[in-house]
C-alpha cells in the first residue's frame, strides 16, 4: 500500500516541498497567454463542429431510418448515420463538460477577460447547474479533497470505496448500485447538492429542499426539453433515431466521466484523510494531502484532451485554477520534484487504474479494516539540549 | 476617460427574438455568426474597425462600424473597447471624437501613450478588419439640449477628444454660443485637429482657438506658451467670469483648473483621466467603492480584501480563503490591487478578481 511508497517528510522539507510546486506555478503563471487564449478557443470550435456533424448526422439517419421502414435498398445507411452521429454527439458533450465546462467553470481562463468563458457564469451542457458544481466541486472537493466528512465527493454519499467509511449492510448492493450510478452520472451530480439525505434524516425542511432545488429543475427540464423534445421534434415523424441517439450519447458521456472521475481520487493507492489534518494545515501539506489523494491517467495527447486534462488529476489537484493545457508539460516538473521527495506519484493506464477502482467498489462492499497508516509528516524534532 | 466596465447594452428585443431567445445560446449564436462576420452577435455590442488616419505625431483616428446592439450615444461621452492582445481582453475608455453621423459610424482618437500596451497595439497594429467589444456610451460631459451664453473649453493632451465632438457638435448647430477653446500640448506636433479647428474659427467669428504649448516656444497666432495658470487664462480669455467651463485632460491639469476656475466661473465641469499609480502604498487604509450595494467602505491596505471586508462587517460569497476555488471572485472595474502570495500588482479593470488573495493597493471599484 501507498504508505511505504511515501517517505515521511519532515516539516522542513515539507515547507520545501511546496516552495518547489508554488515556484513552478509562478514559472508557468509568467508564460500563460496567447497560446493557452488559442486552445481553448480551438476547444471551442471542436465542440460546436462535433455537436453540429453529430446532430446533422442523426437527422439524416432519421430520415434514412424512414426510407429504411419503407423498404428502400439503400436505407442500410441509416446504422452507420445513426451510430457515427450518437458516438460523435457522446464526444462533443464530454469534450464540453470536460475540456470545456469543467475546466472554464474553474475559471482557469478568466484571465482572458472573455465573458463568455467565465468562470462564474460559464452554465455547460449537462442537468447539473454549474452553480452547484462551483460549491461542491471547486471549493469543497478541492479545498477538502478526499478528507472524510467534508469532501462528499468520497463515495458521493452512496457507495464505499475507502475502508475508513463505516460499513452498512446496504453497501452489499453497491456493485449494482454503482453500475447505475455511471449510467445516470449526470444526474447524481446535479442532485448532489441538494443533500438529500439530510432532509430524509430530517434536518433540512421540505421548504428549504423546494427552495434549493429550483434552479436544479429547471436546469434539469431546459436539458430534457432540449434532447428529448426539441431536436426530436426537429425530425418530425422520424423523431425516434433523434431521441434515441440523443439518450445513449448522455449515457456515453455519463459513464465516460464517471470513470474519469473515480479513476482520479479512488485508485489502490489513493488516500483519504480526517477532519483533524486540515487544522493550521501548511502550504506544503496542502500540496501532500492533493498528491496522496489523487492518481492520473496515462494514454497521451488523446486522453487528456478527452478527459478535460483529468488525466493529470494531479497536477489538477496542485493548480486547479491554471489552464489545462499545461498541466501535461508541468507534469514533467512536478514528477521530478515528487520524485526528490521520495512521494509516489500515482498514475497507471486507464484499464489499470479503473480496475482498482472496481477492486475498491467489489471489495468494501463487504466490510473492511483501514490499514495503519504512517504519518503524512514526521514529528517536530526535539530540540536537542544546548551544549553548556 | 477613466477605466470603467459597465454592462453590456440591452435593447428591447422584438417579438421573434423573444419567441425564439430561450432556444438560443448566445455564445453558440455568436460562434456560427461570426464564422460569417465577426460583427455579428446575439446581443453583445462590437464594432469593426473600417479605417484609420493620423491625427497628429503619434496619434491615429479609427473610424469604427458599431453593429446593431449598439445604442448609441452623446457627444462628449466615451466608450469602453474591448481589445485582444495576446489572447487577453484589455478594457479602455476612449471618448467619440464625432458627433453621432448619418452613415452611424463612430471616431476614436488614439494617443500612443508610452508602455500603453493598448494604446500602442491601436496605433501600431490594429488594421481595418479587426473587431472589437464595445460597451455602453457613458459620461455627462454633454452639453445642454439648447446650449446658450458664452462657454470654454479647455482641453490638455488627450483631453482635447470629448471637447472635440462638443465642438463638432456646436459647428454642426451653426455655432448658437460664444465658444473658446485652449488646447495645450507638449508640441505644436502633437496637436490633433488643428487644420480642421483653425478652419472653424475661420468660418465661425463667435469660435475662437487658443492654442497652449509646453514644450515649445510660440509661432502661429493664436499660441502661446506655457502650462496653464492665471497669467495664461487672463491673457487670453476675455470674460471669464460668465463663461460655462469644461475642462479635460490628465489629473494635474484638471486640478489645477479647477483651483483656477471653480466658483468665478457660472458653471465649472471636468473629467480627469486616471492613469496607474506610479508610487505603490502597501500602508494605511484606501476607499472601496462597491458598486452594486451602492456602499463605500475604507479597508486598510496590504490586508485581503475578504478579510477586510469581513472585519466591516461584509459577508462576500467564499470558500477555499486560499486562492483556488473562485468562489469570492467578483468584478473589479477600476483601481490596482496586489496579489498577496507573489507581491504581483494588477491595475488592469478585471472580471474575476479574487478577494481572499488580494489587497487593495489604491482605491478600488468592485462589482459587490
Amino acid at each position: 500500500m501507498s504508505a511505504s511508497r511515501n517517505r515521511a517528510l519532515t516539516p522542513a522539507e515539507l515547507d520545501r516541498f511546496g516552495e518547489e510546486l508554488d515556484a513552478l506555478r509562478a514559472r508557468t503563471l509568467a508564460t500563460i497567454g496567447e497560446r493557452d487564449a488559442r486552445y481553448i478557443r480551438r476547444i471551442i470550435a471542436a465542440v460546436r463542429y462535433t455537436e453540429v456533424a453529430a446532430r446533422t448526422l442523426l437527422f439524416a439517419s432519421a430520415l434514412l431510418g424512414g426510407l429504411l421502414v419503407a423498404g428502400q435498398a439503400w436505407a442500410w445507411l441509416f446504422w452507420p448515420a445513426w451510430i457515427l452521429g450518437t458516438l460523435l454527439l457522446g464526444g462533443a458533450k464530454i469534450l464540453e463538460n470536460m475540456e470545456l465546462g469543467h475546466n472554464v467553470i474553474h475559471g482557469q481562463y478568466d484571465w482572458m477577460g472573455d465573458p463568455q468563458i467565465n468562470g462564474r457564469s460559464y452554465e455547460w451542457d449537462i442537468v447539473a447547474t454549474s452553480e452547484n458544481w462551483r460549491h461542491t466541486h471547486n471549493f469543497r472537493h478541492h479545498t477538502y479533497t478526499n478528507i472524510r466528512g467534508l469532501d462528499d465527493d468520497i463515495g458521493y454519499g452512496l457507495l464505499r470505496i475507502f475502508p475508513e467509511q463505516k460499513w452498512k449492510p446496504f453497501y452489499l448492493l453497491q456493485p449494482v448500485i454503482a453500475i447505475f450510478f455511471a449510467l445516470y452520472f449526470q444526474w447524481g451530480v446535479a442532485i448532489q447538492n441538494l443533500k438529500l439525505g439530510r432532509w430524509w434524516h430530517g434536518k433540512m425542511t421540505g421548504a428549504q429542499l423546494r427552495h434549493k432545488a429550483r434552479p436544479v429543475l429547471r436546469k434539469m427540464t431546459r436539458q430534457l426539453l432540449k434532447d428529448y423534445l426539441v431536436f426530436p421534434l426537429l425530425a418530425g415523424p422520424f423523431f425516434l433515431p433523434v431521441l434515441l441517439g440523443n439518450l445513449v450519447a448522455n449515457g456515453i458521456r455519463n459513464v465516460w466521466t464517471y470513470v474519469i472521475i473515480f479513476c482520479g481520487h479512488f485508485t489502490a493507492d489513493a488516500e483519504t484523510f480526517p477532519k483533524e489534518c486540515i487544522k493550521n494545515e501548511s502550504r506544503g501539506h496542502w500540496y501532500l494531502r492533493q498528491l496522496r489523494g489523487s492518481s492520473n491517467i496515462g494514454g497521451g495527447k488523446w486522453m487528456d484532451v478527452m478527459s478535460g486534462n483529468l488525466s493529470h488529476q494531479i497536477e489538477h489537484h496542485f493548480y486547479p485554477d491554471l489552464p489545462a493545457n499545461r498541466y501535461a508539460e508541468m507534469a514533467v516538473e512536478v514528477r521530478e520534484i515528487c520524485a526528490r521527495y521520495g512521494q509516489h506519484y500515482n498514475t497507471g493506464s486507464l484499464p489499470r487504474q479503473f480496475g482498482q477502482v472496481a477492486w475498491r467498489i467489489l471489495r468494501h462492499a463487504f466490510p473492511s479494516r483501514a490499514r495503519i497508516k504512517a504519518p503524512l509528516v514526521l514529528p517536530e524534532p526535539e530540540p536537542t539540549p544546548e551544549a553548556a | 476617460m477613466n477605466a470603467r466596465v459597465l454592462p453590456a447594452s440591452r435593447r428591447p428585443a422584438g417579438a421573434l427574438r423573444r419567441l425564439i431567445s430561450p432556444l438560443v445560446a448566445a455564445d453558440v449564436f455568436d460562434f456560427w455568426a461570426g464564422r460569417l462576420n465577426r460583427n455579428w452577435t446575439w446581443d453583445r455590442p462590437r464594432a469593426r474597425l473600417v479605417a484609420r488616419e493620423a491625427a497628429a505625431r503619434g496619434a491615429v483616428t479609427l473610424w469604427l462600424r458599431p453593429n446593431r446592439h449598439w445604442a448609441g450615444f452623446r457627444p462628449g461621452q466615451h466608450v469602453n473597447l474591448g481589445v485582444e492582445i495576446g489572447g487577453v481582453r484589455h478594457t479602455r475608455s476612449y471618448s467619440l471624437t464625432e458627433p453621432p453621423r448619418a452613415d452611424g459610424l463612430l471616431a476614436i482618437t488614439v494617443k500612443a501613450i508610452e508602455a500603453g500596451r493598448v494604446s500602442q497595439y491601436l496605433f501600431g497594429q490594429a488594421r481595418a478588419g479587426e473587431v472589437f467589444e464595445l460597451g455602453e456610451a457613458f459620461g455627462d460631459l454633454c452639453l445642454p439640449a439648447r446650449p446658450e451664453g458664452a462657454w470654454l473649453f479647455l482641453a490638455a493632451g488627450s483631453g482635447i477628444t470629448p471637447l472635440m465632438a462638443l465642438t463638432r457638435q456646436l459647428a454642426a448647430e451653426g455655432m448658437p454660443v460664444d465658444l473658446d477653446l485652449a488646447y495645450w500640448a507638449r508640441t505644436r506636433e502633437e496637436l490633433c485637429f488643428l487644420g480642421e479647428l483653425r478652419a472653424l474659427a475661420a468660418r465661425h467669428p463667435c469660435f475662437r482657438l487658443h492654442v497652449g504649448l509646453t514644450g515649445e516656444a510660440a509661432r502661429d497666432a493664436g499660441e502661446r506658451a506655457g502650462r496653464i495658470d492665471a497669467d495664461w487664462l487672463d491673457a487670453r480669455i476675455p470674460a471669464l467670469a460668465g463663461r460655462r467651463v469644461m475642462a479635460c485632460g490628465p489629473g494635474g491639469f484638471v486640478d489645477t483648473a479647477r483651483q483656477l476656475l471653480d466658483g468665478r466661473v457660472a458653471d465649472f465641469r471636468a473629467e480627469a483621466f486616471s492613469p496607474a499609480p506610479r508610487a505603490v502604498e502597501d500602508s494605511g487604509e484606501v476607499e472601496i467603492h462597491l458598486t452594486r450595494s451602492g456602499r463605500r467602505l475604507h479597508v486598510p491596505r496590504g490586508q485581503s480584501l475578504l478579510v477586510a471586508l469581513e472585519d466591516a462587517g461584509l459577508k462576500p460569497a467564499s470558500g477555499c480563503r486560499m486562492g483556488i476555488c473562485n468562489t469570492c471572485a467578483c468584478g473589479k472595474a477600476a483601481g490596482s490591487t496586489r496579489h498577496l502570495p507573489s507581491g504581483a500588482l494588477a491595475h488592469e479593470p478585471t472580471q474575476a478578481l479574487k478577494l481572499c488573495v488580494n489587497s487593495a493597493v489604491t482605491e478600488l471599484e468592485l462589482d459587490l
